[in-house]
């Protein structure tokens, strides 16, 4: 029975190989290796799980994040309630997954943002230089002098505290780097000889960029936006932490934690803070994996 | 460079809503208070002067040494600075040399045995102490070594009987561990890329062929020459060490410089938010200058003269 079903496997193999259907593409052998680092797997079904967990937030808890039960205040993880309910008697595990939600999309949305940005100036200041290219490097200067978190606080001192700004400020300070990095890839890759093919059979600037040169690029800004992701949500989480972030009502990680700062509530409830404590640091490892996954499976220089 | 920034911080200031005045009159006053009133206060602390002549004003005092007052109480910031500064130096001193001392050894450990189950246990822990917000690691050791255990004070930095720095030990000992961790784990995984890139070197094998034993091969060669980049990661950390440290500082209360930079963007305190980034900013770019000189030192291959 056994080696039949195997006799049966090898013959697709063999039938697949007669066909030249197994021939490895590009593609394949660079997601192979991102396969076999275990560590990068494991990252993507965490970083999976949570995303699907905080989709699905309504069929997974039946709660209002935002709902307050002064019945039930501060009650202790149980059946009812996994996480226990915070000092207003709202369940910690649907703000947890509700939470969860702005803040990846922040962190993520953010550092997508911010590498469109910086790929869109980068790519065409690296490759056609120009005044463009000596205006944006000048102003990324400025933008890197600064430690990331003090400029976001300066910045949220300045423009005030809501979600919007949060998220336009985290553009302000991440493109930076994504600029630089794809204008540093561009300024190698425009010595290469099918760009000057691409050049003699008079295509178009935009083009040659965009279309040809631009997907060469794209190996280390996915590592980057990855890592930024991770920071983004790391520093969300600690602007919120110390109220300076998204504001209050909102629910996201950074926000459930900041019952924390109550020495009370630090002591006595654990169940407030130490969960949401533990999903954003898993999260962030998960991401951080992914991120050196991509890294090993896309540039060759950063091997062992 | 410096100037640009200080330029655009100031105009950035400036957009901000309400000037100095409508800070200071409380909101009792506000409601009684005539318009003429309002502009002589305004024209007494020059607030109607021209956009730029306030920027030359203000930036020739700075130069000066007299970086103006912070609007919640009065107080000069030289004052501020002059009594948060030293809080901080010892907070991040501490953090730098724990976390350079722990986290290059634990680098070249790791690629002196690269491969093995220490490589990489120590290669996921340190993905780990990057990934747990470190004000999250914080409020965890406060709850078992402050208040279960009660080993450690929870927080603060001076108590009254205290007089020198041996007094203040179990006080730092929490804040600069937990704000070494994150820095550990960097200078970790730079040490260890560096350190198997230099061991792949031809000198290195020059120096096995010599018949040198193995840890004067490690330690002298390959360390001395692996240590330039570590050098300039201590400068890349600074960012991260300032960044640590103003949320740290809040958690432990720590009476320092990021602790007063929070509390003054809570409080609107601009004047102060402004002068405070502008040290930052001032702190690194000099960083980044000196790295640069230091690495010429350090590294053999760019011994100036030498050639």
């Amino acid at each position: 029975m056994k080696t039949n079903s195997l006799n049966k496997k090898f013959d697709k193999i063999r039938f697949l190989e007669e066909n030249n259907k197994l021939v490895s593409k590009d593609q394949n052998r660079l997601l192979n290796k991102f396969l076999n680092n275990k560590l990068a797997v494991l990252g993507l079904i965490l970083f999976t799980i949570i995303i699907l967990a905080t989709i699905f937030a309504p069929l997974l808890s039946p709660y209002d994040p935002l709902k307050v039960d002064l019945r039930s205040m501060r009650q202790p993880p149980s059946l009812d309630h996994w996480f226990g309910t915070d000092n207003t008697g709202r369940d910690v595990f649907s703000r947890v997954l509700y939470g969860g939600r702005v803040s990846i999309f922040v962190g993520l949305g953010s550092s997508l943002m911010a590498a469109l940005i910086g790929l869109a100036i980068g790519c065409y200041g690296g490759y056609r230089g120009g005044w463009v290219d000596v205006i944006a490097l000048r102003i990324s200067e400025i933008f890197t002098s600064f430690p990331q978190i003090i400029l976001v606080l300066l910045l949220v001192s300045i423009t005030g505290q809501s979600l919007t700004n949060l998220f336009v400020i985290f553009i302000l300070t991440g493109w930076g780097g994504m600029y630089r990095l794809s204008r540093a890839r561009m300024l190698s890759l425009r010595e290469e000889e099918y760009v000057q093919a691409l050049e003699s059979f008079g295509i178009s600037t935009f083009k040659i960029c965009y279309k040809h040169m631009l997907p060469n690029a794209l190996g280390p800004v996915m590592v980057m936006i990855t890592l930024s992701t991770a920071m983004f949500i790391l520093t969300e989480a600690g602007l919120s932490f110390l109220g300076l972030g998204v504001p209050l009502n909102v629910p996201t990680w950074g926000n459930i934690l900041n019952v924390a700062t109550d020495i009370v509530v630090l002591q006595n409830y654990w169940w407030m803070w130490a969960p949401v404590g533990i999903v954003i640091s898993v999260f962030v490892l998960a991401v951080n994996f992914i991120g050196d996954g991509l890294r090993d499976s896309t540039d060759p220089s950063q091997q062992g | 460079m410096i100037f640009v920034i200080s330029f655009l911080v100031y105009f950035g200031l400036d957009l901000t809503p309400g000037d100095a005045v409508s800070h200071m009159i409380s909101p009792e006053l506000a409601a009684t208070i005539t318009a003429e009133k309002l502009e002589a206060m305004r024209e007494a602390y020059g607030l109607n002067a021209t956009f730029l002549e306030r920027y030359w004003i203000w930036l020739t005092s700075c130069l000066k040494g007299d970086f103006g007052y912070s609007m919640a109480g009065g107080v000069a910031i030289k004052d501020i600075m002059v009594k948060t500064i030293p809080a901080t130096l010892e907070l991040s001193i501490v953090a730098l040399i724990i976390s350079t001392i722990l986290g290059c050894s634990l680098g070249i450990l790791s690629a002196l045995k690269k491969g093995s189950a220490t490589d990489s246990g120590l290669t996921v822990a340190g993905m780990a102490g990057v990934s747990i917000p470190e004000f999250f690691f914080a409020l965890v050791a406060i709850l078992i070594f402050g208040m279960h255990f009660q080993w450690l004070p929870v927080g603060g930095r001076l108590l009254p009987h205290y007089e020198n720095f041996l007094d203040r030990i179990p006080n730092i000992v929490m804040p600069s561990l937990v704000l070494a961790l994150a820095l550990t784990a960097g200078a970790m995984r730079y040490s260890r890329s560096s350190m198997l890139d230099v061991l792949s070197r031809e000198f290195i094998k020059t120096a096995r062929s010599k018949g040198l034993p193995e840890w004067r091969i490690n330690l002298l060669h390959g360390f001395r020459v692996a240590l330039t980049p570590v050098v300039v990661l201590i400068g890349f950390r600074l960012p991260l060490l300032i960044g640590g440290s103003t949320i740290i500082e809040q958690v432990f209360q720590w009476p320092g410089i990021g602790n007063m930079f929070i509390r003054s963007v809570r409080a609107s305190d601009y004047p102060l938010v402004m002068m405070i980034s502008l040290m930052y900013v001032f702190v690194v770019l000099t960083a980044s200058l000196l790295i640069d000189l230091l690495t010429a030192l350090i590294d053999p291959r760019v011994r100036l003269g030498k050639e």
